[in-house]
C-alpha cells in the first residue's frame, strides 16, 4: 500500500481541485480529491486517500472508470485501482499485493476467499443476469423457428430447451424457415460466449445450459457432469477460438462482427441504453433458464473490506452501479426506474426468467474443462 | 506435413530478426505534461511531482505491434497529449510477437503487445498465460481490394461476391492476387481460415477434417496467388509494381487507406459467404510493471472515448468499437457472417502447415553466395551456419525448413560463380534433399574476389533454364549475400542494362540484398529498387535471421 500523490498535495496544502489520473490496467479512474476539511471526519480516517488495488471482472472496468464513482469513492478516502482478469483466471495470478478479488460470480469469489483465509459473509453489491445480444434479423429467425419469442422490437426471451435441441443436432441458419433470406446469417446457430475456463460468463453459460439440459438439476457428480458433457463440447467447440473477457465478444457486435448471438452479462446492454447510446438494431433475449451474475467482492486488507461495505450500502454507488446497468443488491426500485424509458429492451422484473442454480466451483470448472477439451 | 498438437510453433523465428526490425519511437522527447499532469506541478517544486508512483508524469509505454497500425500516428499523438503515454512501438508480425510472447523474449522488452488479434495467442498455452488485460480498439475484416477493369471482366456484383466465386476465377486462371504468407502476418493467416472455412463448406470452426477436404480447392485457389510478402507494406509496393495482378487480400482497412493515398482504385469485396475480423486488442503483458499496466489502462481507455474512435475510423478506416460513433464514410455497415477461428493450436498449425508444404505455389529460390577470400572464417562459418539452419531438417516445423516442392539452388560465387547447386525438396521423405543442402552448405570455402553483377545476372539465366526445362509455375526469387563490394566482372550499369533486357515475366523474380560485413549499402539498395526487391540487414541482427525473415518474400 501506498499513500498517493494526491495526499502529498494536500498535505503540502494545495487548496481547490486535483485532478488525479489514476491509472489502471484497461480501465482509468479519474479521482477528484476535494479539500481536505471535507473529508475530515468521514470514516474517522482522516485526511488519508488510500489507494486500494484490486483485480475485477471486465464487466466492471466501465463502473469503476467512471469519474463519478472515482469521485464518490474519493470521498470516503479510497483510489480505487482496478485491473481486469477473467474471473476463473483470477485464482491463477497472485493476489499478493491486492487489496481485493471481484470476480463477476459467487463461486469464484468463495474459493478466491477460501484460499485467501478471508472469513465471514462476502459482500455482494450488485447482479446482472446473462442475457443473449442479438442481431435483430436473428433474433427474428429465431423467434420464426420457435427458438425465441419476442416481446416487443427489442427484447425477447430465448426458449434454452429449444435452442440447446437445435444446437444438439449442428442446425443451420439456411436450415431454418426464414434463414436463407439473410446472407449473414450462415452456419451453425450458436450463442458466442467467452472461454469457460477462464471467464466467468462463459462458465455460467454452460452452468445454466447443463442445468436446463439435465431436466432442471444442478450438476453435483461426475455422472451428472457425464449425461450433459457431449452437448456442452458442442456449445463451446463450434465457437472456435473464445475470447477471455466478456467485454470483447460484445464489442466486436457492437462493431458489427462477430457472430450474430453473443453471450453478455444484461449490464453490459443496460448501461448503455442508460447512457442513451445507440445500440443499433440489438434485441436482448433473456434465456428462459439464465443465471445470475453475483458480483462478489473479496476482501484481502482492511481497505478491500471497506470498499465492499461502501459498494454494497453508499446511496450514490448504488446509484452509479444503475447507471453501469447493474442491479443492486436487495431493493428493485433504483433499477426499475433508471430503466423505465428502456422497457423495450430490458426485461425490468426478469419474467418468465428462471434462475438456474450455480454448481460448486470444482464441478463447474470440471464442465468447462471437459466442454474444451475438444 | 503433420504436426503433432505439442509440437513448436511453425513460425519461431530466429533471434536476429528481431533486432533489426525497425524499431520506430514515437516522442520520447522532452517531459510533455499532459493536460492532468500540469495541475499537480502547479504551486509545487515539480519534481515531486512526477512522484515515485509516476501516476501523472509522462510515461512511455513500450508495445510490440502489428505493423499495419503505423498509420495510427496521428491518434497516438493525440493520446499523448491528453493522457501523457507515449508509445513506443516496434513493429512486426502478428504471428513473430506470439511467439516473442510465449518464449518469454517480450518479457521485460515490452509492456504491452497490441496485434490485430489474439486469438492465434491463446491457443498458444505458453503465450496465453502471458497476457493481461486485452481492450479490444477497433475492427477491420480481411477483404479482397480487386482492379476496376478485373471486377468488371470477371462480371462480379461487388456486394455479392462470395469465396467461392473468388475461388472459381483463381481456379480458372481469370484472377491473379497478392497476399501477406500466413505463417508471418495475421492478414494472410486470416484470408486462408477464411478460404478454408468458406471452401471446405464448415459450419462453424475449422477441424482437421475439413482442412483435408478443402485441400484441391485451395490449393487452385492459391495457384492464382502471384505475390506474397513478409508484411503488408511491401505486399502494396510490389502490387502497384507489378501492374499485372488484379487483386490483393489485406484488411479492409488498408485497401481503402491504398485508395485514398495511393490512388489505386480497388474495389474492395467483404465476401458475402463470410470474413474474419481482427479487433485490435491492447493488451498489457502479465510481466509489465504497474505503472506501465496503468499507462495501458489510460491509453486504451482514451482511445475508447468517442473522439479518438471517431478520429480512428476516419484517419485509418477501421471499424469503431463504441455505439455512438458511426463508421467512417466508405464502410459498408451491411453485415457479414464472422467466420471462426479455429479453436485449437493443431487445427491452425495443421492449416499453416498445409499451406506452405501443399496448398501455396512452390517457389524457385537461387541463393547467390558471395563466398569470396574476404569472407574466410568468422563470416564463412556464420554463412554456413544460417543456411544449416534455414535448410532444416525433416522435423522442423512448417517455417522452419525449405518447404516440400521447393526448389533450392545455391550459388557460391568469388572471382565467378563457383558451381551450381539445386535441390529440389520432395513431399515424400524429405530430409534426403535437405541433408545435401546442409551438406554444400558446409562444403563452401572462401577465396577469389567478388563478382557480384556477374553472378546475379548468372542467377537470372538460371532461372530462365530451370523454368524451361520443366515448364512450371512458381514463385521465383534470388536472395543475394555479399559481405563487400563487387570487385570483378560487370558492374552495376551493365547489370542493369541486363535486367532491363530481359523479358518482362523474368523482371518479375526479384533480388532480396543481405547487408552483411562490408558490404555496400548504396549498391545493395539500388540492385533491390531495380528488381523490385527488399533491403535486408544483417548487420543489425544476425545472418540467420535476415535469411529467415527473406522466407516471408519467397
Amino acid at each position: 500500500m501506498w499513500v498517493s500523490a494526491s495526499t502529498l498535495f494536500s498535505v503540502r496544502r494545495i487548496l481547490g481541485i486535483i485532478l488525479a489520473v489514476v491509472l489502471l490496467g484497461g480501465v482509468a479512474a479519474a479521482v477528484v480529491a476535494g479539500g481536505e476539511t471535507e473529508k475530515e471526519g468521514k470514516d474517522g480516517e482522516g485526511t488519508a486517500t488510500t489507494t486500494v488495488r484490486g483485480v475485477i471482472g471486465s464487466e466492471k472496468a466501465e463502473f469503476f472508470a467512471d469519474p463519478e464513482v472515482a469521485k464518490t469513492l474519493a470521498a470516503h478516502g479510497l483510489i480505487v485501482k482496478a485491473e481486469k482478469s477473467g474471473s476463473w483466471a483470477m485464482n491463477e495470478r497472485p493476489l499478493r499485493g491486492y487489496d481485493f478479488a471481484f470476480p463477476g460470480s459467487t463461486a469464484p469469489a468463495r474459493e478466491l476467499a477460501r484460499k485467501a483465509g478471508v472469513k465471514g459473509e462476502l459482500p455482494r453489491p450488485f447482479y446482472s443476469p446473462l442475457v443473449v445480444a442479438a442481431h435483430r434479423d436473428a433474433a427474428r429467425v429465431l423467434a420464426d423457428n420457435g427458438l425465441a419469442v419476442l416481446d416487443g422490437k427489442n427484447s425477447g426471451t430465448l426458449k434454452m430447451g429449444a435452442y440447446l435441441k437445435a444446437a444438439e443436432s449442428d442446425r443451420t441458419w439456411q436450415e431454418l424457415k426464414g434463414g436463407d433470406a439473410h446472407s449473414q446469417l450462415t452456419g451453425t446457430v450458436f450463442v458466442t460466449s467467452t472461454d469457460p475456463v477462464a471467464s466467468n460468463s462463459g462458465a455460467l453459460y454452460l452452468a445454466a445450459a447443463s442445468y436446463a439440459a439435465d431436466g432442471g438439476r444442478v450438476a453435483a457428480d461426475d455422472a451428472d457432469i457425464d449425461r450433459t458433457a457431449g452437448l456442452m463440447r458442442k456449445l463451446i467447440g463450434v465457437q472456435g477460438a473464445q475470447q477471455t473477457s466478456s467485454d470483447a465478444p460484445f464489442r466486436d457486435f457492437v462493431s458489427g462482427a462477430g457472430n450474430p448471438l453473443v453471450l453478455v452479462y444484461e449490464a453490459q446492454v443496460a448501461s448503455l441504453l442508460i447512457q442513451r447510446q445507440d445500440v443499433g438494431d440489438l434485441v436482448v433475449l433473456y434465456p428462459d433458464t439464465t443465471v445470475n451474475s453475483d458480483h462478489t467482492l473479496v476482501p484481502l486488507t482492511t481497505e478491500g473490506r471497506k470498499l465492499g461495505r461502501l459498494l454494497s450500502g453508499d446511496e450514490k454507488l448504488r446509484e452509479l452501479a444503475v447507471r453501469h446497468g447493474f442491479r443492486p443488491q436487495g431493493a428493485t426500485a433504483e433499477f426499475a426506474a433508471a430503466t423505465e424509458p428502456h422497457a423495450g429492451h430490458l426485461n425490468q422484473d426478469l419474467n418468465g426468467v428462471r434462475q438456474a442454480p450455480v454448481p460448486t466451483a470444482e464441478v463447474l470448472r470440471k464442465i468447462a474443462q471437459r466442454a474444451k477439451s475438444q | 506435413m503433420t504436426r503433432t498438437p505439442g509440437s513448436p510453433s511453425p513460425v519461431r523465428r530466429a533471434g536476429g530478426t528481431r533486432a533489426r526490425r525497425r524499431a520506430a519511437v514515437w516522442l520520447t522527447a522532452a517531459a510533455l505534461l499532459a493536460g492532468t499532469a500540469a495541475c499537480t506541478s502547479g504551486g509545487s517544486d515539480g519534481s515531486e511531482g512526477g512522484g515515485s508512483r509516476g501516476d501523472r508524469a509522462p510515461r512511455t509505454l513500450r508495445v510490440l505491434a502489428s505493423s499495419e497500425l503505423a498509420d495510427l500516428k496521428p491518434v497516438l499523438e493525440q493520446a499523448r497529449e491528453a493522457t501523457g503515454v507515449t508509445v513506443k512501438a516496434t513493429w512486426t508480425g502478428t504471428l513473430d510477437a506470439v511467439e516473442q510472447v510465449a518464449s518469454g523474449k517480450a518479457d521485460g522488452r515490452y509492456d504491452a503487445v497490441w496485434l490485430a488479434s489474439n486469438d492465434y495467442l491463446r491457443l498458444r498455452p505458453a503465450a496465453a498465460g502471458k497476457i493481461g488485460s486485452e481492450t479490444p480498439l477497433m475492427s477491420s475484416p480481411v477483404a479482397l481490394g480487386v482492379k476496376k477493369e478485373a471486377v468488371e471482366r470477371l462480371g462480379w456484383q461487388p456486394d455479392e461476391v462470395t469465396w467461392s466465386q473468388i475461388h472459381r476465377a483463381a481456379a480458372d486462371g481469370k484472377l491473379s492476387y497478392g497476399m501477406t504468407d500466413p505463417l508471418r502476418s495475421n492478414s494472410g493467416f486470416a484470408a486462408l481460415i477464411s478460404t478454408a472455412s468458406a471452401l471446405s463448406d464448415a459450419q462453424s470452426a475449422l477441424r482437421e477434417e475439413d482442412v483435408r477436404e478443402a485441400a484441391p480447392e485451395l490449393e487452385e485457389f492459391f495457384a492464382g496467388q502471384k505475390l506474397t510478402s513478409g508484411s503488408s507494406g511491401w505486399l502494396a509496393s510490389a502490387y502497384e509494381r507489378r501492374g499485372s495482378v488484379d487483386a490483393l487480400i489485406n484488411y479492409e482497412s488498408v485497401l481503402l487507406s491504398m485508395n485514398r493515398d495511393r490512388d489505386t482504385g480497388l474495389t474492395v469485396i467483404r465476401p458475402k459467404d463470410g470474413v474474419v475480423t481482427a479487433d485490435y486488442p491492447l493488451t498489457h503483458l502479465a510481466s509489465a510493471s504497474e505503472d506501465a499496466r496503468d499507462s495501458a489502462g489510460t491509453l486504451a481507455r482514451h482511445l475508447r472515448s468517442p473522439e479518438a474512435q471517431r478520429a480512428i475510423t476516419e484517419q485509418t478506416f477501421r471499424r469503431p468499437v463504441v455505439a455512438s460513433v458511426e463508421p467512417a464514410a466508405g464502410l459498408s455497415q451491411e453485415k457479414r457472417h464472422e467466420l471462426p477461428f479455429p479453436g485449437s493450436q493443431s487445427v491452425a498449425d495443421g492449416l499453416l502447415a498445409a499451406y506452405e508444404n501443399e496448398l501455396r505455389r512452390p517457389s524457385r529460390t537461387v541463393y547467390v553466395l558471395d563466398t569470396s577470400g574476404s569472407m574466410a572464417g568468422g563470416r564463412l562459418e556464420k554463412l554456413k551456419k544460417a543456411l544449416t539452419r534455414l535448410a532444416g531438417a525433416d522435423t522442423s516445423p512448417a517455417g522452419e525448413r525449405f518447404r516440400d516442392r521447393e526448389e533450392v539452388t545455391l550459388m557460391p560465387f568469388g572471382t565467378e560463380v563457383k558451381r551450381v547447386r539445386t535441390h529440389t525438396v520432395p513431399e515424400e521423405r524429405p530430409a534426403g534433399a535437405l541433408g545435401r543442402i546442409r551438406g554444400d552448405a558446409d562444403s563452401l570455402t572462401a577465396a577469389g574476389n567478388t563478382s557480384i553483377f556477374s553472378s546475379l545476372e548468372e542467377a537470372y539465366r538460371h532461372l530462365d533454364k530451370r523454368e524451361s526445362a520443366l515448364g512450371d509455375d512458381r514463385f521465383t526469387s534470388i536472395v543475394l549475400m555479399t559481405d563487400g563490394q563487387n570487385t570483378t566482372g560487370t558492374d552495376a550499369a551493365g547489370f542493369e542494362s541486363f535486367y532491363r533486357g530481359l523479358p518482362e515475366r523474368r523482371q518479375e523474380a526479384p533480388v532480396f540484398p543481405i547487408l552483411f560485413g562490408d558490404s555496400d549499402h548504396a549498391e545493395l539498395t539500388s540492385i533491390a529498387e531495380l528488381t523490385g526487391g527488399r533491403l535486408f540487414d544483417a548487420n543489425e541482427g544476425s545472418l540467420a535471421g535476415a535469411f529467415e525473415e527473406i522466407r516471408g518474400y519467397q
